[in-house]
Parts: C-alpha cells; structure tokens; sequence
C-alpha cells in the first residue's frame, strides 16, 4: 500500500479525537451547553400531526377550504351517531334514539362544557320556517298549497290532499327518494290527524294539544335526523375548536366523545362521535402512538444489534447517548427555525435513529480494527477518526445536502421535511464526532481506574470480516458474472417500474379500524349523506340559490346543503308576496263549516288508502323501506303487500259504513281543527319580504361566513365520495356546474398530486446534488457515472419490486424518495473510498474491511425505517414497507454490483477512477 | 320488455343513420339488425343490487310491436308477489301504470320516463324509447376500435343531438366481426354515470340476441341484471288490442 498523507480535515478530526478523549469532562461540558441551547428549541416545538396540517397552502382548494374551517364554524361540526340498532322493536328504538339525541343536547349544553361546545343541535330548527315557511316555496309550491288549502273543512281538505297526491307522485320514484325523510314525516302527521279524526268520529273528545302537535307533524315532518330505519339519529355538536386548534382539539374532542359514550351506556345504545376534528383527532393519537411506538422499537432493537455486533455492553450508552442528543438537537433547530414537527418530518426523527447510527458504528468499528492491530487507545481513536471521519463525513454532508435541497421544493411539507432530514443528518454527525471520542476517553478512564489492563478492554471485541471477505473473494473471482445477474434483475424490475401507481384515497391511509372512519361508512349506508362533501364558496346568495338548483340536479348528488332555498331576492319577494297575500285573503274568508258529508269523507278516506296503497307500491319498489313501513303503518300493509293489521283507516270505514259515528263530535272536531291549522297556515304564509337574518343561529353559523360576505354550499353526493371511480364521477359533474368545488377531498387530491410532481422535483434536485457532490469528492467523473448508475438500478429494483408486490405510491411515502437517493448511495460511496484507499486488486480486502458495517449500517437503518411497519397508520406502514424495501435494495446493489463494476472499469477496462491529477 | 330494453341500448337507430357518418351508421345499422321485428314477446327476471344485496326478483313478460311508425310496449309484473299484476304501458312518449293493488291506472307525466322505473337501474326511457323519437336525437361518430372482454370492437360515440335526449352522450362498442353490442356507456354532466354490458348471445331466427345484460349505476350502490327466458321475434302471442288503456284495466 503507498504511503497516505493526512490532509486538513483529517488532522482536524485526529486533533478533536485526541483532545477529547484526553479531556472528556470538558467536552461533555461544551455539549451540554449547546444541548441546553437546543433545549430552548424543542420547548418552542408544536406537533401538529395531522394530514390538514401538511396540505398544500400554495393550492387554492386548500386555501378556500382552510378558509372554510376557519371562517364557518359549523365546518368544524362533530356528529353525534346515537345507534340503537341492537333493539329488535322498531318503535322502541326510535324511541331510545330520540331519547338519546335530547339526552346528549342537554348534557353538552351545561356548563361545564362551555369550553369546548358552542352549540349542539338535536333537531332541526323550524322557527323560520314556522313563520315563513312559504315565503321560501318556489312559487309552484305556493299555488300547490294555495289549491291545498283552499278549503280547510274535513272534506274538501282531504278531497285536495288526495288530488295532490294524484298530481305529484305520478311515477316520480327519485322524487320521492329525495324528498323522503320530508315525505315520511308529513305521513305520519297524517295518521296521527287519521287518529284524531277517527276519535272523534267514535265519539271521544280531542284536545288541542293533540290536533295541535298533529297539525305540527302534518305541516313541518319530523325534526329529529334519523336513519332510513329509525333506528339511528345523529345530533351536531358545534365545538369551540377547528382543526386549527391543535393543543385544544384532542382534549375537546376526548371530553365530548366520553361524555356521549357515557350517555349511551347508562341509557341503553350506543354512541360514537365522527367528522372532521374527529379524524383529526384521530390522526394525531394514532400518529403520535406510532411514532412512539416505533421510536421504542427502533431504538432498542439498534441498540441490540449494536451490543451484538460489538459484544461491548457500554455501546447502548457510547452510541445511543450521541443518537439521542442529535435528535434533541435536530429537534431544537426545528423549533428555532420551522416551530413545528408534522407527520412526515416527525417520523423521519424516528428514521434518524437507523440513520444516525451509521456514524457510530463506521467510527467504532474502525476503532475496534485499529485496537485488534495493536494500536494504543489514544493512537487507535486517532487513527479511526482520521480514517473514518473523512468517509463519514462526505457521505453525511452528501445526504444532508440532499435533503437541504429539498427547501426550494412548492410545498411547505417537502421544505420542512428537508429542512429536518438535513439537519438531523448534520446533528446525528457533529453528535457522533463529538461525543464517541470523549464517551471512549471515559469508558477508558473507567476501565483503567478499575484495573483492567487496556487490552484486555477488548479481548472480546472482534469484528467477524470473515463472511464480508468470503463474498469479496467471489466477487473478484467473477465480477463480471455477479454484475450481469444484478443488471439482469434490475432490468427486470426496470420494466415493471412504469405500472407503478399513486394511492389517492386519504382514507386508505388513515389507522385501521377508527370509530371516526366507520362512522363515516355507517353514515353514508343509515342515512344516506356522506359527511366528506364538497363545498363551494359563494359571495352572492342569488348565486348560492342558482348554484344550489344545478347541483341538485346532477345524478352524483344526493342533496346540497345551503342558504339557496332560503334566499329571497325583492322580485320573488314581491311575486311570492302577490301569490300570499292572495290565499292569505282566501284562508281568512274561509269558513268553518257546521257540517261533515259523512259519505263524502268516507269517499274520500277510500281514496287516500287507495293513493297510500300506490306510493306503498313505488316505495316498495324503489327500495324506499322507511317510507315503505311508515306507509304500512298507516294502512295496515306488509312489505308483501299483505294486510296483515287494523288501521285507522279500516277503523275509520268500519265507523263511517256502519252509520254508527258520532256526527256532532266529527263537527265539532272540524270546528277544533280548522282555526288553529288556518292560524299556522296564516303565520307560514305571512307576505312580508325576508332576508337570511330570520333564520336561526345555527344555520347561519352552518352557511354564513363570520364576517358575513361568504355563503358555503355542501354538495351532498350519493355515495362515498373518497371511492375513486365515484370520485371522477362526482367532480366531473360538479366541475360542469362550477370550477370552485374544495374540500378535503379535493384537498387529498391536491396533496397528492403535489407530493407528486414535487417528490419528482425534489428527486431530480436530489440526484444533481449528489451528483456535484460526489464529483467534488471524488474529482472522477467516471467513478461518479458508475456509482450513479448503481444508484438508478436500486431506485429502478425498488419501482418495479413495488409494482410486483402491489404497493402503491402516496403522498408520504413517494416524498420519502429524494432523502433515499441521499442514504442509498451511501454504501457505494463508502466503497469508492475504501478502493481508492486500498488500490487495484484490492477488493477483497475492500469487502473485508467494509462489508460489514455497511452491512450492519443497512441494517440499523432498515430497523429505523422498519419500525414503523407496526404502526396502526397505514400511511406510516406503507412509508416503513418502501423505505425498507429501499434500504435492502441499495445495500444489495452497492455491495453485489458497485464492485463489479468498479473491477470492470478500473482493473478489466484500465480505465483511472483516482481523483484528477492522480495516478 | 326485454326486446325495448335492447332495443334503447342498442339506440335502434334508424334516424342516427340519417345523421351520423356512414361509416358510424353502418355499424350501428348492421348491429341494430338483431332487435328488429315487428312483434316480439319476452319472459325475463330481473334482480337489483342495492349494495350488493339482493332485492325480491322482478319477473315480468313484455310484448312490443311497431305499427304505422309507432311504438307499443306493455311490461306485466309476475313477480314479486306484491306487484304481480302490475303493468306499464308506454306508446311513444306517453306511459300508462296500473297498480294491481288497487286496481288503478295512472297517466304518468312525460318528465317521468327519465326516473328509474320499479327501483331498477333503467329508467322507463331506457326501457321503452326505442322508436325514432330517441334515436333523432343522438348523432354518430366513429371514435376507434378498443378491446372490451377480449373481443375487437368498434367504439362509437352518439352525442346528443336534441335537448330533449335521455343523455347527452353514449359510447357504444360493437363487435367488429359479428357486429354485437358489448357495452354501452351512459353520459351525463360529463360523467359516465350507468353501463349496460350484453352477454349469453343466442340465435333467434337467423339473428343473435343477448340473453343477459347488466345495468351498471355509476352514481349508486346498485346494479341491476336481467335474464331473459324466452324471447320470439314475429310473435303471434303479440296483439293489437294488448297496447290499450282497456286492456290495462283488465290485467288481473
């Protein structure tokens, strides 16, 4: 071997090695200061470890619907899901349900609770509706209950209503899905008017309450949100919290979620809460647990391997002290520059523990070499520093400069994640060149000062070489053949690599089996909403209303939430005015009649059955069950179509054919009815113009901004939207009504798609930088070319290896490849130096000398990334599967094919791979 | 019932020959041949999937014949239990339902022949307008030729021609050597929002015909299948008087 001349930094690293080792109670000093500086970063340090923390701020979507949370708080809505699917008997469970809904308003509305909750909502607030109801009816709708209401006698009403039933439900099966939970009330207001009048009609006296409380379910339907059967209902709880709000959220959102469940468990059903801080929540436990969950994982298992590869029980404690404290400083300089850890940058601390303790064990093992030829303590860590310290130092800056240049990328989540990778790298660095020489001074100082001999220290500490030297002496023997067969391999995977494809579903991504997310699914199969809508952001209501119509109409549109049908311009105001105003005039000339054609009602009652029968029949047919049984109710029919009980119409007719009903008290019940259904008639149809002020709180507070300028519509679609087929289907049609759409759908896309074409963007800035960097290094642009292509194989076996397995890309693990083309090359880099500093015909001792840290450097690193694989996140995994995956790849490439290839070039070609100028 | 049905998806599709290209016109005029005759009788069973579940089998027989340029159709429920007896009439654009419930016949509005009929996929469009009226209101182009399970096809693009068409666009695919319809897409807002796909081709008198095809709904959790049982072209079981509001009445 020629004669090697140290250069600066080398003497620079000997100097440091000595010193410290010689005075480590100073140096421990000097680190506990700068760690005590770094302190002060972390105390600044947020977490905020969700997925609407890290969206793209550059997209508008994400802008209008950061905007959306913040500026309308029902965005912010957690959903109350009262189930009480176990009881077998339908009436019973609507019971508990409703039950259960007051029961969660009125304990969420104490007090106690008004830290957390603004407002929680069990029913729908008719107020505006009671007094204005036809003030927001198109105009068709007003004539329809103009003709309705003309006269309010017994008769002539049912006579109306039977003709109204005629003319609308006439083959209208979609009509009659949307418009059925308003359909199902309005029916069983009409039985509960069916009974009134068949009490009467028997003779017994009826009191106002009861016409009263008919009349309300006749005229504005059930209030309560309930699920297709009934046997679920939903309360909306207004949180003083967004998603903003990350210190505040998790506590908020514990609170309301035990005290609902508490609720149910005491009152017999079940309870959960879901929407979007929910999630949110969600995302920050599971997040949180994962990371340390794999923190743990990965730190012991290092540890252990450190302990076996060394046989030395003070390497936890040589090498981990130094790992643990370039995380704090990462940490530190985290906090003083970016002020937050999210997801992605959270997880790469944890990746930081395989990664930072490559530095220790490429410093140890040189050390443990030089002590088992001979060298002394003080000479031994001079020597590992010197030849280590060069290697480590190039292939750290190489990746920390990577990763730093991922800062230029558009989206703050690759900037940050940058920003952090290439500071943990040069924190894990300083860290390891800092503190193992003065950890080592005083181990040794220990040692000596107990009377061990120096030697002895590490008579046991051998670093087994015999399998690394085994496949160097293949590798020289068949360079040739051993490159061939990786090159065949990689081109393989190379041409699977362009089936590779990107996950776009968040929902894919969020923890497994979350209460949050099955609610969600629960949500969309009971009641038929799905609460992951998309939202649109309107500054005119006129345009809200005109909006709210084209959206409605569109087949992937269930319904849309909005202030659209509210909204009253002065021209409607003045045409609806003209239109109540008129059958106000009619409904005060409107008589109650001293009489009730017996015949006539009983013509009449034949006729609704009859029209009930049908609608039974398209509900039937439609797959409509609630209104289907509510039906059946009413005139005693199976789902068959069977008569199978009593009614009250059958009840009715018995009355009405036997000549038996009592005729006054049927007159006199007109007589109770008619008056208050005209007063109730009279307040809807008051002709005064209305602006949104009349409406409640609540549904301003849901589709007003708070400055009062912005009005939001939810489009409603039919199905789970963040099912990627419906998906296209959904915004393609929405995007041909309007171009505004977001939400964190949309959102989820823009993330997505950004991480995209800027993890792309960063790799390319990635692969230039490492590229500079090692031709800088190694001043030969032949050495550069080839360990580049050993790094294009390793990302080419991982695409395609990807594609086989049927893994897909997201939007965190895919942002992850720029810091992989930092650490992948790594090996081969060490390699390179090692063969340059061995020479020609050298490379079995190469192998020998560095296969085995390389390979134990892979492997602690493999264990960092690994460690998240556990984790409940699927995101988390699916980035531990990849990176893994990765590590193992370009470890098998830098050590079975870099060699080869450098055999082949340098010794088979003759070509010079030595810096230039050098021979 | 059946022969309508295929007779919409297929767009039986006289006047689109009058105005698309002729290549497009050709192929479609070759494929339609299948659905002609003049009184055709069919028994089929039809099963939706609402989530995957199962709903109660639909069976139903359906004559439909074409006289003096106009089209007749009467579908008769058989089951389930609750609508046997039922019946749909439609003659052109008008629709008649009798409830066999309650015995009822009801006049539907025109609107209505674009809403789904019996909770199925199709809508009473699909079902029954297969006469000129639909077919004058979409315009052909050939877009290509694409491979739809496994088998060579033409794929034609029908674009509505009329504000009034059902959908603002189809995507048809036809067989390039036996000249069959495969599939069928449905275009609304820009979005495809149903598929019908034919399978089972059988002869009947000299012509393939579908024995089976699936209404795919792009925008629900639901997907209808239809089995046809027997299916004649040029029936005699087919008569005048069974397309008249007073033989509606008579359905027992």
């Amino acid at each position: 071997m020629q004669e090697y001349k140290e250069n600066m930094r080398e003497r620079i690293l000997g100097s440091w090695a000595v010193w410290s080792s010689q005075n480590w109670g100073k140096s421990f000093l000097i680190l506990l200061a700068i760690t005590i500086i770094m302190g002060f970063g972390i105390s600044i340090l947020k977490m905020e470890m969700t997925f609407y923390s890290i969206l793209p701020n550059n997209s508008n979507q994400v802008r209008d619907m950061k905007m959306i949370m913040e500026e309308f708080p029902a965005a912010s809505s957690i959903i109350a899901v009262v189930d009480a699917r176990d009881i077998e008997d339908p009436q019973e469970a609507e019971e508990i349900v409703k039950k259960g809904i007051d029961s969660i308003v009125a304990k969420l509305s104490e007090e106690q609770f008004s830290d957390y909750v603004v407002r929680v909502t069990g029913k729908a607030d008719m107020s505006a509706f009671k007094e204005h109801g036809f003030m927001f009816s198109k105009e068709k709708e007003i004539t329809r209950s103009a003709r309705m209401y003309e006269n309010l006698n017994l008769v002539p009403l049912l006579t109306a209503i039977n003709n109204d039933f005629e003319r609308e439900y006439a083959g209208d099966e979609d009509k009659l899905a949307d418009e059925e939970q308003m359909a199902v009330g309005m029916f069983r207001g009409l039985n509960e008017v069916l009974v009134l009048i068949e009490k009467s009609a028997a003779g017994e006296s009826v009191g106002q309450g009861e016409i009263d409380k008919a009349l309300e379910s006749w005229l504005y339907g059930d209030s309560y949100i309930l699920s297709n059967d009934n046997k679920m209902g939903i309360a909306i709880i207004q949180p003083t919290f967004t998603m903003e709000d990350i210190l505040v959220m998790t506590p908020g959102v514990n609170i309301i979620e035990r005290t609902v469940k508490e609720l149910g468990h005491n009152s017999g059903f079940k309870a959960g809460v879901t929407g979007m801080v929910v999630v949110g929540r969600d995302e920050m436990v599971t997040s949180e647990e994962g990371i340390v969950l794999s923190s743990l994982i990965a730190f012991v298992a290092i540890l252990l391997i450190m302990i076996f590869v060394f046989r030395m029980f003070s390497v936890p404690f040589i090498s981990g002290i130094p790992l643990v404290i370039g995380i704090m400083w990462t940490m530190g300089m985290s906090g003083f520059i970016i002020h937050r850890l999210n997801i992605m940058t959270a997880m790469y601390l944890v990746a930081l523990l395989g990664l930072g303790i490559d530095f220790a064990i490429h410093l140890l093992t040189a050390f443990i070499q030089e002590r088992d030829e001979g060298e002394p303590f003080t000479e031994a860590i001079r020597k590992a520093m010197v030849k280590s310290g060069s290697g480590i130092i190039t292939g750290g800056l190489t990746s920390a400069t990577a990763f730093f240049a991922l800062v230029i990328a558009d989206t703050e989540m690759i900037r940050e994640l940058g920003f952090v990778a290439g500071m943990g790298i040069l924190s894990e660095l300083v860290a390891m060149i800092m503190f193992i020489p003065p950890l080592l001074g005083f181990r040794e100082y220990r040692r000596n000062k107990k009377g061990k001999g120096e030697h002895s220290l590490f008579s046991k500490v051998k670093i087994n070489s015999d399998a690394a030297s085994g496949i160097g002496n293949v590798l020289v023997k068949a360079p040739v053949a051993f490159s061939i067969i990786m090159f065949a391999i990689g081109l393989f995977f190379a041409l699977q690599a362009p089936g590779i494809s990107l996950e776009t579903n968040l929902m894919e991504m969020e923890a497994k089996g979350l209460e949050s997310i099955l609610l969600q699914d629960i949500l969309v199969d009971e009641f038929g909403m799905a609460p992951d809508s998309l939202s649109v952001i309107s500054m005119n209501p006129a345009e809200v209303r005109d909006l709210s119509d084209k959206l409605d109409d569109l087949s992937s549109v269930k319904m849309v939430d909005s202030l659209g049908p509210y909204y009253v311009s002065s021209e409607d105001a003045r045409s609806r005015g003209a239109l109540l105003h008129r059958f106000s005039g009619n409904l005060l000339n409107n008589p109650v009649s001293d009489s009730v054609d017996e015949d006539m009602l009983l013509e009449e009652l034949y006729r609704l059955e009859m029209n009930l029968i049908e609608m039974g029949d398209m509900a039937y047919m439609g797959n409509m069950n609630k209104m289907l049984h509510t039906i059946g109710a009413v005139t005693g029919f199976n789902d068959d179509g069977d008569k199978v009980s009593e009614s009250t119409l059958d009840r009715l007719f018995s009355l009405l054919e036997s000549g038996e009903s009592d005729s006054e008290s049927l007159i006199l019940f007109q007589g109770e009815i008619v008056p208050l259904l005209k007063e109730k008639l009279l307040t809807m149809a008051n002709d005064e113009p209305v602006t949104l002020d009349v409406l409640p709180e609540s549904l301003r507070d849901s589709y007003i901004s708070r400055d009062g300028t912005k009005y939001l519509l939810n489009v409603i679609p039919t199905q789970n939207p963040w099912e990627a087929d419906f998906r296209n289907i959904y915004t393609q049609q929405m995007q041909t009504v309007t171009d505004k759409g977001t939400g964190m759908l949309l959102a989820g896309d823009q993330l997505s798609h950004m991480a995209e074409v800027d993890g792309v963007k960063a790799a390319i800035i990635a692969i230039v930088v490492v590229f500079f960097i090692l031709l800088i290094d190694f001043r030969n642009i032949k050495l550069v070319i080839i360990t580049m292509i050993t790094l294009l194989f390793s990302f080419l076996t991982l695409f395609g290896l990807m594609v086989v397995l049927g893994i897909k890309f997201d939007f965190m693990n895919i942002i992850v490849v720029p810091l992989l083309i930092g650490i992948g090359v790594d090996d081969a880099v060490h390699i390179n130096h090692r063969y340059l500093f061995e020479g020609k015909g050298k490379m079995k001792i190469v192998i020998g000398k560095t296969g085995t840290a390389l390979m134990i450097t892979s492997l602690t690193t493999i264990v960092g990334f690994a460690s998240f694989i556990p984790s409940v996140m699927q995101a988390m995994r699916s980035t531990g599967i990849v990176l893994s995956i990765a590590m193992a790849i370009a470890f098998l490439f830098s050590v079975l094919f870099h060699p080869g290839l450098l055999i082949i070039v340098s010794e088979k070609m003759g070509l010079n791979l030595k810096p230039w100028g050098k021979k | 019932m059946n022969k309508i049905l295929i007779l919409t998806a297929a767009v039986s599709l006289f006047a689109i020959l009058n105005l698309g290209a002729e290549s497009a016109e050709d192929i479609v005029n070759r494929a339609d041949e299948a659905f002609k005759g003049e009184r055709v009788f069919s028994t089929s069973s039809m099963t939706v999937y609402k989530s995957e579940e199962a709903q109660p089998v639909q069976k139903m027989e359906s004559y439909s014949m074409e006289k003096n340029g106009k089209t007749y159709s009467l579908s008769i429920y058989l089951a389930p239990r609750r609508m046997k007896g039922t019946a749909n009439l439609m003659i052109e654009d008008d629709l008649w339902v009798r409830f066999s419930s309650t015995g009822r016949i009801r006049k539907m509005s025109s609107s209505a022949k674009k809403n789904s009929a019996g909770g199925t996929d199709f809508s009473y469009a699909d079902m029954g307008d297969g006469g000129s009226g639909l077919s004058e209101k979409f315009t052909p182009q050939l877009l290509g030729e694409e491979t739809v399970e496994g088998q060579i096809c033409f794929k034609i693009e029908l674009l509505a021609s009329d504000s009034d068409a059902p959908y603002e666009k189809m995507i048809v695919y036809i067989t390039k050597d036996t000249y069959r319809y495969i599939k069928i897409e449905y275009f609304e807002s820009a979005a495809n929002i149903k598929s019908m796909t034919f399978s089972d081709y059988r002869e009947v008198n000299g012509k393939d015909y579908p024995f089976a095809y699936t209404m795919v709904n792009h925008t629900k959790p639901s997907r209808t299948e239809v089995v046809v049982d027997i299916f004649e072209v040029n029936s005699s079981r087919v008569q005048d008087r069974y397309f008249t509001a007073g033989y509606l009445e008579s359905i027992r």
